[in-house]
């Protein structure tokens, strides 16, 4: 067989490493379209026309539910909608191919759907190209009720998969067997993204802006993947495979070089300990945190056992099991669980949805945890629970008023008086921590303080919240500024109200993974940093060789400074003095912020 | 065997609308009935929606329709007549 001809894609490389797999792709709402072979065709067409059944019904329903409102004038195309799901030509073609080709209904489906929609996108007309989109929406109906219907499943394939996929949901990591996940490349992205900030946690390599490489790649293709350079080859010749193969095996082996760094504690030169965590959100991330030395857990984002959850939200069984897992991997380090902190949009689907136009301001974090009591109860419940099998922390989000504290301690002390009253049951006592991620908890810390055990500093919130810039509108992006003078004021005054209280307060956000800001962090006297657990053999090795002082007068320096510009210059300079590590990609982040303004 | 010329005269052409009272016509009878462009030799079925829209028949577009079954003549009178009275939209 003539092998295919290689094709390369340049993107930008946010996760690193060189890895060789083949192509996963997956549609736009993340799920992977495969084909699986079928033995029984007859059962797999009456799968196919059930689930054409229940769109119809759902169809119907949402049909006179419409008339119902605004007349039978405006359900014209819900009932095209319907005609489509009859569509006799359609139906018989893909009943045919799934007869003949024993091959799974979603395959057979989203094959000729395609083919149909490319038919309509080269119509001229601009009113008849646009009915594509309506076949697409009956498609995805289809679909989900074919999903509905048997759960995908991940263990019929292979272990070394790259992901292809035009957007990424970062929940879908907590649905898929990262195992058996080589790489990650996606068409849209960069290296902020969320998804990436997770790849390189889990050790993905993973390539992102990569415009229209959907088209050019399928399922079961060869990929070569370099997360360092950005490169990406389809069909990859065995010459360039062979050119790689050094790099695959370095890549392969900085696990092995992650675990030795572990040897040795945190510490800063000539200063006292530190601790530095790892932020996870998943189970799987544990044997990264663990290979990458985390002396534990700083925030584990509850949320992520929520999201997409088939019954809207977890149970309290499969919560418990999930904290006794992760307190259990990493005793005997701290496992600190940030309680819910979503949009009541993510989690509860109906009750709370009335009309948040500002989501980052309306009910979500502890506000909501504080509405919805008994999930809330039932997560306290999980995590008390759990608290015997390692040791456990609890972390509330978005609070801004003492009373939020007070009232959840009312809640903690009810669910343990529960539990206690059931005959055998042991609780460990868990520390208490408070987000600090709202400008109104940073100007009433001491108040918080004394009402908790120890403090988290959630920075990207804060920024957002003190700079009013919501990072993800690319118009204001660029004044996200973590440097801004008044971010380090408030993290200063953090730093001495903390240390006034003798309460332990840790940085629990993206900036802490950046080498100058730690060394920023530490001189104004942190001790305690959470990060993507990959950062922390970086962080570990330039902490060790920045002498305390200096670290301190780098930090009273800086905030004598008047810009954010010009803290980035003389913090990264500064540093780089002191360091025989190369931190080019480092100063980058901090520098790429200050385009706008030069 | 029925063939006779049908021309789109309505507005807005055969869209979706007009494409599914077409639809919901033609099923009524068991006659095979097809439909193309006099420009172009592709039929398609004109009990399916998706077949039609894919015609895109704008304004003053013409069809032949091909009808083949027991019910033939029945069948092509009727379907001249949604033609004719422009798929009823514009009174």
């Amino acid at each position: 067989m003539a092998s295919k001809p290689e094709i390369i894609f340049q993107g930008s490389g946010v996760s690193p490493g060189v890895v060789l797999g083949q192509a996963l792709k997956l549609d736009s709402h993340n799920r992977a379209i495969l084909r699986i072979h079928v033995d029984d065709a007859e059962a797999e067409a009456r799968r196919f026309l059930r689930a054409i059944e229940a769109s119809k019904e759902q169809l119907e329903a949402l049909k006179s539910r419409l008339e119902e409102k605004v007349g039978s004038e405006h359900s014209i195309i819900l009932d095209a909608h319907l005609l489509m799901l009859e569509d006799r030509t359609l139906n018989e073609e893909i009943l045919t191919n799934i007869r003949e080709g024993h091959a799974n209904a979603e395959w057979v489906l989203t094959q000729t759907t395609e083919r149909l929609v490319r038919a309509y996108e080269s119509l001229d007309d601009e009113y008849f190209r646009e009915r594509h989109s309506d076949i697409e929406n009956i498609a995805e109906r289809i679909l989900l009720n074919l999903s509905g219907d048997r759960p995908f499943s991940w263990d019929s394939l292979p272990g070394d998969l790259i992901i292809v996929s035009h957007d990424f949901n970062p929940s879908t990591f907590a649905v898929m067997d990262v195992q058996k996940v080589r790489g990650l490349v996606l068409e849209s992205g960069g290296r902020t993204s969320h998804t990436a900030i997770i790849s390189r946690g889990l050790r993905i390599p993973a390539v992102m802006g990569i415009r229209e490489i959907l088209d050019s790649v399928v399922t079961g293709d060869r990929l070569l993947l370099n997360g360092d350079d950005g490169q990406v080859v389809v069909n990859p010749s065995e010459a360039r495979i062979e050119s790689m193969r050094g790099q695959m095996e370095a890549f392969g082996s900085s696990a092995e070089y992650a675990s030795s760094q572990t040897a040795w504690t945190a510490q800063i030169k000539n200063g006292s300990p530190v601790s530095l965590r790892a932020n996870t959100e998943l189970l799987h991330e544990l044997s990264a945190a663990k290979k990458c030395g985390a002396e534990g857990i700083g925030m584990f984002r509850s949320e992520f056992l929520f999201f997409g959850h088939p019954q809207g939200f977890p149970s309290t069984e499969e919560q418990y099991s999930a904290y006794r897992k992760l307190v259990q991997e990493m005793n005997p380090y701290p496992v600190a669980i940030r309680t819910l902190d979503a949009g009541s949009e993510k989690v509860f689907k109906n009750d709370y949805l009335a009309n948040q136009a500002n989501p980052s301001m309306g009910l979500r974090g502890i506000r909501l945890s504080l509405r919805a009591k008994k999930v809330f109860s039932e997560q306290i419940e999980a995590i008390l629970r759990a608290s015997c099998d390692g040791k456990m922390e609890m972390v509330l989000p978005m609070v801004s008023t003492v009373e939020e504290i007070w009232q959840t301690k009312t809640l903690i002390e009810k669910v343990r008086a529960d539990l206690l009253r059931i005959p055998g049951v042991k609780l460990d006592p868990v520390p208490l921590g408070v987000m600090i991620e709202v400008p109104a908890a940073v100007l009433s810390l001491e108040v918080l303080a004394k009402e908790v055990d120890f403090l988290c500093v959630g920075t990207n919130d804060l920024i957002q919240y003190m700079l009013a810039v919501d990072r993800g509108n690319p118009h204001v992006a660029y004044l996200f500024q973590p440097l801004h003078p008044a971010v380090l004021q408030c993290l200063k005054h953090i730093s001495e109200v903390a240390n006034k209280l003798n309460k332990p307060a840790r940085i629990c956000g993206e900036i802490s993974s950046n080498p100058f800001v730690a060394v920023l962090l530490m001189g104004m006297g942190f001790r305690q940093l959470s990060m993507n657990p990959l950062s922390i053999p970086m962080i570990r090795r330039v902490l060790h060789e920045i002498p305390l002082d200096s670290a301190q007068e780098i930090a009273g320096k800086v905030l004598t400074l008047a810009t954010a510009h010009e803290i980035g210059k003389y913090l990264t300079e500064a540093v780089s003095r002191l360091l025989k590590i190369d931190l080019a990609p480092y100063v980058r982040e901090i520098t790429d912020k200050m385009t706008n303004y030069e | 065997m029925i063939r006779q010329s049908v021309l789109v005269s309505n507005n807005l052409g055969l869209h979706a609308r007009a494409a599914a009272k077409l639809v919901r016509l033609a099923s009524r009878f068991s006659s095979e009935i097809h439909l193309s462009r006099e420009d172009a030799n592709q039929q398609i079925d004109s009990k399916s929606i998706l077949g039609i829209l894919m015609l895109a028949a704008a304004k003053g577009t013409r069809l032949v329709v091909s009808i083949e079954g027991q019910d033939e003549s029945e069948a092509g009178k009727a379907i001249l007549q949604l033609f004719e009275s422009k798929f009823e939209e514009e009174s």
